[in-house]
């Protein structure tokens, strides 16, 4: 039941912060959906303004460190070089070493070489969009706040850059859980 | 201003509640920081995809963007891309403060900005531009 603190990690960046950013998202979107003054009274109005600021908030700063975690600590140990001896090949290494070493060990099999060459090449990419869109939105809602209510090519505009930032980490996070399955850091 | 009775089956009344007409003042703001904001995320989106295509084309490129030789060129795609979204952002805002822009143009360009972000950083885009 014991994990390395690779796996430690891992989990951070994917599993708790991911899921913190789908839970975040998902009461945002409908918070900003149902900001609407015909169908509920201006204490509810208040009280869902209040719960969305921090939501967007939280959103936005969740995506940005399950960025920085993935990037700058979680990705290097994912491109580690093995150590292939000279005029040697990383098949020849025992396979409790290959799987260290995940991008090496996906690149070496031509049925798993696309999880690197495509997921991984877009997921490391991608990912980035999330949070820049997130803040974004993050700042329109905390900035203009009860304006949404009655501006409803403002609350539009900041839904659809929220589904935006949320494809963004969608694709990222699918990719990086399929990536993992394949090779998991260890 | 609403009223809702809830009553047992058989006609027994045992709640209502009822609501006054309120009011909430807004002050209507224009829509120029939310246009400086979004187009700014849209420059990011944009520098990121433009970063991601020159390092597949450049190995000189690439060598530039590797700040951090664990996390290779990434390190300078992503780090650019964050500085260029944050200066953008300070430049927009102020020239854009106490404006409106037209919102359909503050999105198409916002909109193009963000495509020509996801597509320079789709692998099967960027690899087009692959160096020997």
């Amino acid at each position: 039941m014991d994990l390395t603190s690779r796996e430690t990690w891992t989990a951070l960046h994917g599993v708790v912060f991911g899921a913190l950013f789908l839970l975040a998202f998902a009461g945002g979107l409908a918070g900003l959906w149902s900001l609407r003054p015909e169908w509920v009274t201006v204490n509810g109005l208040q009280e869902r303004m209040t719960r969305l600021k921090i939501g967007v908030t939280t959103m936005a700063v969740v995506a940005w460190v399950t960025v920085v975690t993935g990037t700058w600590i979680v990705y290097p140990w994912y491109r580690d070089p093995p150590p292939i001896p000279a005029g040697g090949k990383f098949t020849d290494l025992p396979p409790e070493v290959q799987e260290k070493f995940p991008r090496a060990l996906l690149l070496s099999d031509p049925n798993t070489s696309d999880w690197h060459k495509f997921g991984m090449e877009w997921k490391e990419h991608v990912a980035w969009i999330a949070p820049i869109v997130a803040t974004a939105v993050a700042f329109v809602v905390v900035y203009y706040g009860n304006q949404l209510i009655v501006d409803k090519r403002l609350r539009y505009t900041a839904m659809a850059l929220f589904v935006v930032a949320f494809a963004a980490a969608g694709i990222a996070g699918l990719l990086g859980a399929f990536i993992t399955k394949a090779a998991p850091l260890q | 201003m609403a009223t809702i009775r809830v009553s047992r089956e058989g006609g027994q009344m045992i709640d209502e509640i009822e609501w006054k007409a309120e009011e909430l003042d807004i002050v209507e703001r224009p829509n120029g920081p939310a246009m400086a904001a979004i187009i700014a995320a849209g420059i990011g989106a944009l520098i990121l995809g433009i970063l991601t295509t020159l390092n597949e084309a450049s190995t000189d490129v690439h060598d530039f963007l590797e700040i951090d030789k664990d996390v290779g060129p990434l390190s300078g795609k992503t780090l650019f891309a964050v500085i260029g979204y944050l200066v953008a952002w300070a430049v927009l805002a102020p020239l854009l403060w106490r404006r409106s822009i037209s919102w359909n143009t503050g999105l198409i360009i916002t909109g193009l900005l963000l495509v020509g972000g996801f597509v320079g950083t789709f692998p099967k885009f960027f690899e087009l531009f692959a160096s020997e």
